[in-house]
């Protein structure tokens, strides 16, 4: 999944001669999640319905496949249509890492005809993508499901104490064995040390930043978030960390919130009722996360 | 109060979404945990016989009874452990029902019919409470029925709990009722005054979730019943003072990711201390949609005759009766349920047709005249908010 992977657990008393192999079938988890979302493999699940867009051959889902759908559907609904699976094909016209004309307009024109979750076609017999060149890209979510299935793992294999980190979100099972909540380092988005620590127990922590790829384009900085509606980047929070049950309902609260204006992040992060942290483009740190964390107030 | 259990509805719809995938189904996340919501709920049923056949009836109206069933109910959560319902429940019946079972002229039984001027309303109300735990929950419900000859107070209690990472539910229950017979005086005579009947019931069973798309259900259930069990409003029905009742219950649930439908199968055998047993298959094809879920269904049941039953009643037996309910038949019914939800709105519609007949039975016993085909329809609607 593109992403730096950290497991810890503590194995069941009795059971420590089963850690190696219950580390084998979590990375053989994660690598059967990554063979079937990954849109780079191509034999992939999400491979084999973008190859078939336009042609009219519907791709047959799972229940798996068909509830990650699912929730790309209500994140779409729920956001304005702001999260789009679809729109993965806008990055065409953008060069995050190119120093000169970083944006093509004339290109982002016609991959807009292949932008619109509504366009994309659902029924019993599967998923279709109507237009040639239209793809989906459920990199938004998977990360954050795998994360989730995890801790499934683990949990029915008698772990009571873990965390699992996969590219910046975490997943946590129980507390440390000590007793104590697990505590997880919040990246400063300018770099350098970690803005603090938030205390986590059987919760996890998912983290959207739009600082990772920048680009500097007519005096502005903007980050790889990008508004279907217009192409263009969003100018939205820097950063923002959510805490939930589980890391994919957290995931969509932090990636919504980082697809809206500040202002709007704040009444949406503050209707979902999970405890938040958003950092804004001035650095300032805003929600109740960075109130228990001691962190500068808007 | 969990710093994590949101109210939002955003987070609410993609929890029960997720609850669908292997992932969410275990851990605190989706612990036994009382409602989210507050569901209020109305549903109304009508239950309408059809006209006896004029050949079978050797006196009397050939009109049956209906019956009109209305429910409302609310549920609650209280706490973060316990939740809270009441249900009021009235039904309305009018018509006639068989008085009793003759011979003509010719020697061929016959019904004589009670008269079309019944009419009865019976009053329930319930009351319950649940509390759950990380691994199950438990409940006691206490309701009183009352109408113009009879009366009832009974109380429930019930446990399930989770065992094998959430895989499998052992579900118990008991419950008691006293009930009061006092029949009323009306277009035939009545002969039963000040009677009382105590019922004591209790259940075990167990439901395990074989894979991700199957799930196995038993159970057994044995009630025993002490007191007057006969029909006051039959002549001729003299019934033993004590019922025992065993009931082996089993049904399958498999989920058809391809048809994204569930077939449903159920079975039941149930055998009694007056000599019936009978055998109860239910199919079932819940056809999910978007936001809606078909379900036609049919089922088929086949009941042995009770010991003392009789086309036409042998009163020099101790006991005696020729109530079609207690013969040799067997019966169809096809139905099919729909549910829409519209948000936090969900609205039900179910009918179904039954048709009984003494030759579709699997056991041998002597035809009664007055066997019943009825028409049954509900409508449900139920409201969930914060």
């Amino acid at each position: 999944m593109g992403g730096p992977a950290t497991v810890v657990i503590t194995p069941p008393s009795g059971r420590s001669a089963q850690t190696a192999p219950l580390l084998d079938k979590l990375q053989s988890l994660l690598r059967t999640l990554e063979r079937r979302y990954s849109r780079y493999l191509a034999d992939s699940l999400i491979s084999t319905i973008n190859t078939r867009a336009g042609s009219g051959d519907f791709t047959r889902l799972d229940l798996e496949s068909e509830t990650l759908l699912e929730v790309a559907d209500q994140l779409w609904h729920s956001s304005g249509g702001l999260f789009d699976i679809t729109s993965g094909v806008l990055r065409k016209a953008w060069r995050f890492d190119a120093t000169h004309i970083p944006v093509d307009v004339s290109q982002l024109a016609s991959l807009q005809d292949k932008v619109g979750w509504e366009k994309v076609e659902r029924t019993a017999q599967g998923i279709h993508l109507p237009v040639k060149g239209m793809e989906i890209d459920l990199g938004g979510l998977v990360k954050e499901y795998a994360a989730d299935c995890a801790v499934s793992l683990l949990r029915d294999h008698g772990v009571t104490s873990g965390l699992i980190e996969l590219a910046g979100d975490v997943a946590t099972i129980g507390c440390q064995p000590s007793g104590a909540p697990w505590q997880v380092g919040i990246r400063a988005p300018q770099g350098g040390d970690p803005l603090g620590g938030i205390a986590l127990s059987s919760a996890a922590a998912a983290t959207s930043g739009n600082y990772a790829r920048t680009l500097r384009f007519k005096g502005r900085t903007y980050g790889h978030l990008l508004n279907p509606h217009t192409g263009w980047p969003v100018e939205g929070p820097t950063s923002v960390t959510v805490i939930g049950e589980n890391c994919l309902s957290a995931g969509a609260v932090s990636t919504i919130a980082c697809l809206q204006s500040p202002q709007a992040a704040m009444t949406w992060l503050s209707d979902a009722g999970l405890p938040w942290l958003m950092i804004d483009r001035e650095a300032v740190c805003s929600g109740p996360l960075a109130a228990e964390m001691g962190l500068s107030l808007t | 109060m969990n710093p994590l259990h949101s109210n939002s509805a955003f987070v609410r719809s993609l929890t029960r979404t997720l609850a669908t995938l292997p992932a969410y189904q275990t851990g605190a996340a989706l612990a036994d945990a009382p409602p989210a919501f507050t569901e209020v709920g109305v549903r109304y049923s009508h239950y309408s016989e059809d006209d006896i056949d004029a050949s079978s009836v050797i006196f009397g109206a050939t009109s049956r009874y209906d019956i009109d069933i209305t429910q409302l109910w609310i549920e609650a959560p209280v706490g973060a452990s316990w939740s809270v319902a009441l249900d009021v429940q009235n039904d309305y019946q009018t018509g006639a029902s068989p008085w009793f079972v003759g011979t003509d002229q010719n020697g061929q039984p016959g019904v004589i019919m009670s008269g079309a001027s019944i009419q009865d309303n019976r009053v329930e109300v319930g009351v319950a409470t649940r509390y759950f735990w990380a691994d199950g929950n438990a409940g006691l419900n206490v309701s009183h029925s009352d109408e113009d000859d009879y009366e009832a107070l009974s109380m429930a209690f019930d446990a399930s709990w989770n065992t094998a990472g959430n895989t499998r539910t052992w579900t118990t229950s008991v419950s008691n009722s006293r009930d009061k017979v006092n029949p009323t005086q009306g277009v035939i005579p009545v002969f039963v005054t000040n009677e009382a009947l105590d019922t004591q019931s209790g259940y075990f069973g167990v439901s395990q979730i074989l894979s991700r798309t199957a799930i196995v259900r038993v159970g057994l259930n044995y009630t025993y019943s002490d007191g007057y069990l006969s029909d006051p409003y039959k002549l001729n029905d003299q019934r033993p003072q004590s019922h025992e009742r065993i009931a082996l219950s089993t049904g399958y649930r498999h989920f058809l990711i391809d048809a994204n439908a569930s077939v449903q199968f159920d079975y039941r055998y149930y055998a009694d201390s007056w000599g019936v047993d009978s055998h109860t298959v239910e199919l079932g094809w819940a056809q999910h949609f978007e936001r809606t879920t078909l379900t036609p269904y049919f089922r088929y049941y086949s009941q042995r005759e009770a010991d003392f039953f009789q086309v036409v009643a042998d009163l020099n037996e101790p006991h005696f009766a020729d109530d079609y309910r207690l013969s040799s038949y067997g019966a169809m019914t096809v139905g099919a349920r729909w549910a829409i939800n519209l948000g936090d709105w969900t609205l039900e519609i179910e009918g179904e047709r039954y048709w009984s007949d003494a030759n579709w039975g699997l056991y041998d016993g002597d035809p009664a005249p007055a066997l019943v085909d009825f028409w049954r329809g509900t409508i449900a609607i139920m409201w969930r908010f914060d």
